[in-house]
C-alpha cells in the first residue's frame, strides 16, 4: 500500500506502523510518501523518528523500573522492554501508563509458562515479583493521597479508622522492597533466593515508605483494606492463623503495638475524613 | 464566521517576559528560593493526572508566578478522535491554575490508539488544514478559550504537502482565531533539515499573532539536526531570535531545557541571554547553517516527564 496522496488517516495510519515495526516498510514505498530533505532521502527522514520513537520510551521504561534494569543489567532490560513495547504499543497520552501491562506481559510470555511451578526458573519469578512492586512504587508517586488533611490520631475509635486512599499491599515471593531498597543505595544486591515477604506502601507528605510486614500484619490489613472493619481483620488473623482472637487483639492494643505504629505511619484516616465535614476525628 | 474566542488573549496577549519550564528537577530550590523569574510554563500532561507533589507544587507556584500550559498529547492533527477525557482534565487543571493560556503543537502524536510520544509531522494540504480547524474550533469552545498552536521541529516533509508551515498556521489562526507560539529553535532545526531559509520563515509567519516564543538547544548530526532541548541554545538560533523578537513586538519568551537539565541559575542565567538580542539590527548573514557534525540523538525528549520515583521512597521496618 502506498500512502501518497492518500486520505490523512491511512497516512498516519502508514507512519505509526513504520514507527512500531521499523523495516518492515519497502523503501520505494517510503520514498514516495516522504519528500527528500536538503541531505538525507525520504527513507533517512523517516528513519530519524523510527530510531527516536524507541530509544524515547525505552529510556522512560527504564527509568519506571530502574531496580529490575539494575537486576537485569541496562542491555536485557531493553530488550525485554523493547519486546514488550512492541507487543503493547503505548496507548495513553500519558507516559505513566507505558510500564502498566510490562509485569503482566512479562509473566505471560515466560518461556517456562506450562512448567509446574517447582520447575520454574526462579529469576524469572523474582523478574515479575520485582517489575509488580516497581510498579505499585511508581504509581503511588502521583496516585491521590491524603496530603493537606487530617490524618487519625490515637485518639480515634477503632470503628472510624479506614485506611488512606494512597496506600497499597503486596505479597512476594521474594524480597524485593530490600532488593529494591539496596539499589536505590547504590548497592549492588545479588539476587536474593526464594523468600516471602509482605509488604505496605503508604504515602505521607509526598514520601512513600515501604513498611515489611509479617504474615499476620498481611492478613490483617488484607481483611481491613477488604471489609473496613477493624474486628473483622482481627477474626480473619485468628481464623487463618489458629490463634485466639485475644492475642491479636491484644498486639493490635499493645504499648507500641501495630495500631499505635501503624497510626503515626499514617496509614489511616478517620471515617468520613475525605469529605468537608469531618467528625469524630 | 464569528468566532467566540477570538479573544484578547490572541490578539493582544501579555509580554510576559522571560520564562522557564516548570521542571521535577528544580521544585525543592523553586518552593524553597521563590527565584525572580518572569513567568513559568508547565507541561500540562505532568500535572493534570497527579494526585501526588506535582499538583500540590504547580497549585503554589500558580499562586506566585504567572503560569502556561503547554501540552504535548492533545494530537490536534490526528485522524482519531479528539480525547475529551484528555480535554476534560487539562480544562480542570486550568480552572485550578488559572494559565495565561494553554498551547500545544501543530502535529500528531498517534493513531489507530496508540500514542508515539513524539510530535509527528503532518502533510501539509488543503485536506489536513480543514481537519485541524475544525478540532481547533472544537477545542476551543470545549475549553472556553483560544488554544496557543506551536511550529513543531520537523525531520521530514510529505511529499503531497501543497502549503508552508507559515501559511497553513496563519490560515489557522485567521480561521480559528487561535494564537501562535513561534518556536525560534524550531524553525531553525526544521529549516535547515528542509534546505529552507529559517529568516524568511519568520518573516512569512504571522507573528502579530505569536502569542509566545520557545528557544532552545538542539542536537547537530551532520547531515540533519535534531531538536533536542538538552544544552544551551545556539548562537544561530539567538541571531534569529534578534529578528523574531523583533516581528512578534516582543511576546513572552521561554527556555525549553529537558535533558541533562543543569541547575536552576544556570537555566534562568541561559534564558537571560535573550536581553542581549532584543536590541541592534536584524543581520540574515549571521544565521549561518553550518553542515557540522555530530553524533545521533533523539528528538523530543519525554524522560524528564518520569519523576525519579526512587528518590522519595524509604524502607521502614513495621
Ligand atoms: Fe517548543
Amino acid at each position: 500500500m502506498s500512502a501518497d496522496g492518500q486520505p490523512l488517516e491511512a497516512l498516519q495510519g502508514w507512519m505509526m506502523n513504520a514507527l512500531v515495526f521499523p523495516g518492515m516498510t519497502p523503501r520505494d514505498e517510503v520514498e514516495q510518501v516522504v519528500a527528500h530533505s536538503a541531505r538525507l532521502n525520504g527513507d533517512e527522514c523517516l528513519a530519524i523518528y523510527q530510531r527516536s520513537y524507541y530509544l524515547r520510551i525505552l529510556k522512560c521504561m527504564r527509568e519506571q523500573f530502574p531496580a529490575l534494569c539494575h537486576a537485569l543489567g541496562e542491555e536485557l532490560f531493553t530488550d525485554f522492554a523493547r519486546e514488550y513495547l512492541r507487543a503493547h504499543p503505548p496507548e495513553s497520552y500519558t507516559l505513566y501508563d507505558l510500564g502498566r501491562r510490562f509485569p503482566g506481559y512479562l509473566a505471560e510470555t515466560r518461556p517456562d509458562r506450562d512448567a509446574a511451578a517447582a520447575h520454574r526458573e526462579s529469576w524469572i519469578d523474582f523478574m515479575i515479583d520485582l517489575a509488580t512492586f516497581e510498579r505499585q512504587v511508581f504509581v503511588m508517586f502521583d496516585a491521590p493521597g491524603h496530603e493537606g488533611k487530617p490524618f487519625a490520631g490515637a485518639g480515634v475509635a477503632d470503628n472510624q479508622l479506614r485506611l488512606q486512599p494512597c496506600f497499597a499491599l503486596g505479597a512476594y515471593q521474594f524480597p524485593v522492597a530490600w532488593y529494591y531498597h539496596e539499589v536505590r543505595k547504590g548497592n549492588d544486591p545479588q539476587f536474593p533466593p526464594h523468600e516471602t515477604s509482605f509488604v505496605a506502601l503508604v504515602r505521607k507528605d509526598y514520601l512513600t515508605r515501604t513498611l515489611l510486614l509479617s504474615q499476620s500484619h498481611y492478613i490483617f490489613l488484607t481483611a481491613l483494606a477488604e471489609s473496613g472493619s477493624v474486628e473483622h481483620a482481627i477474626s480473619a488473623v485468628a481464623r487463618q492463623l489458629a490463634v485466639p482472637p485475644d492475642d491479636v487483639r491484644q498486639s493490635w492494643w499493645a504499648q507500641d503495638g501495630i495500631r499505635q505504629r501503624w497510626i503515626k505511619a499514617g496509614f489511616f484516616i478517620c471515617a468520613g475524613s475525605g469529605q468537608a465535614s469531618v467528625s469524630g476525628c | 464566521m464569528a468566532d467566540a474566542h477570538r479573544g484578547i488573549e490572541t490578539t493582544d496577549p501579555p509580554k510576559l517576559g522571560l520564562g522557564l519550564g516548570l521542571r521535577n528537577v528544580h521544585f525543592d530550590h523553586i518552593l524553597s528560593e521563590w527565584p525572580k523569574v518572569d513567568w513559568f510554563e508547565a507541561i500540562s500532561e505532568n500535572f493534570m493526572d497527579s494526585g501526588g507533589r506535582p499538583r500540590h507544587v504547580i497549585r503554589q507556584v500558580a499562586e506566585r508566578y504567572p503560569v502556561v500550559l503547554h501540552g504535548v498529547s492533545l494530537s490536534i492533527g490526528s485522524s482519531d478522535p479528539l480525547n475529551f477525557s484528555y480535554l476534560g482534565k487539562l480544562k480542570v487543571l486550568a480552572e485550578e491554575v488559572k494559565p495565561v493560556w494553554i498551547s500545544d503543537h501543530l502535529c500528531w502524536t498517534g493513531v489507530l490508539g496508540m500514542n508515539s510520544h513524539d510530535l509527528l509531522p503532518l502533510p501539509l494540504t488543503e485536506e489536513t488544514l480543514k481537519h485541524v480547524i475544525e478540532r481547533v474550533r472544537v477545542v476551543q469552545d470545549f475549553l472556553e478559550r483560544p488554544l496557543i498552536v506551536e511550529n513543531p521541529s520537523s525531520y521530514l516533509t510529505f511529499a503531497q504537502s501543497t502549503i508552508t508551515e507559515p501559511d497553513f498556521l496563519r490560515r489557522l489562526s485567521d480561521e480559528t482565531g487561535c494564537g501562535l507560539l513561534l518556536d525560534v529553535n524550531n524553525v531553525y532545526v526544521s529549516c535547515f533539515n528542509a534546505g529552507t531559509d529559517p529568516a524568511a520563515y519568520i518573516e512569512a509567519f504571522a507573528c502579530e499573532r505569536v502569542a509566545q516564543m520557545h528557544l532552545a538547544g538542539h542536537q547537530h548530526c551532520g547531515t540533519h539536526i535534531i531538536d533536542t532541548h538538552d544544552q544551551p541554545v545556539r548562537a544561530d538560533v539567538w541571531e534569529l531570535y534578534r529578528l523574531a523578537w523583533r516581528q512578534t513586538n516582543g511576546a513572552a519568551t521561554l527556555l525549553e531545557w529537558d535533558g541533562n537539565i543543569p541547575s536552576f541559575a544556570e537555566c534562568h542565567a541561559e534564558v537571560l541571554k535573550a536581553k542581549r538580542y532584543m536590541h541592534g539590527r536584524f543581520d540574515p548573514g549571521r544565521v549561518t547553517m553550518p553542515a557540522g557534525e555530530g553524533p545521533e540523538a533523539v528528538s523530543n525528549p519525554v524522560d524528564f516527564l518520569v519523576p525519579a520515583v526512587m528518590g522519595s521512597t524509604v524502607l521502614e521496618e513495621a
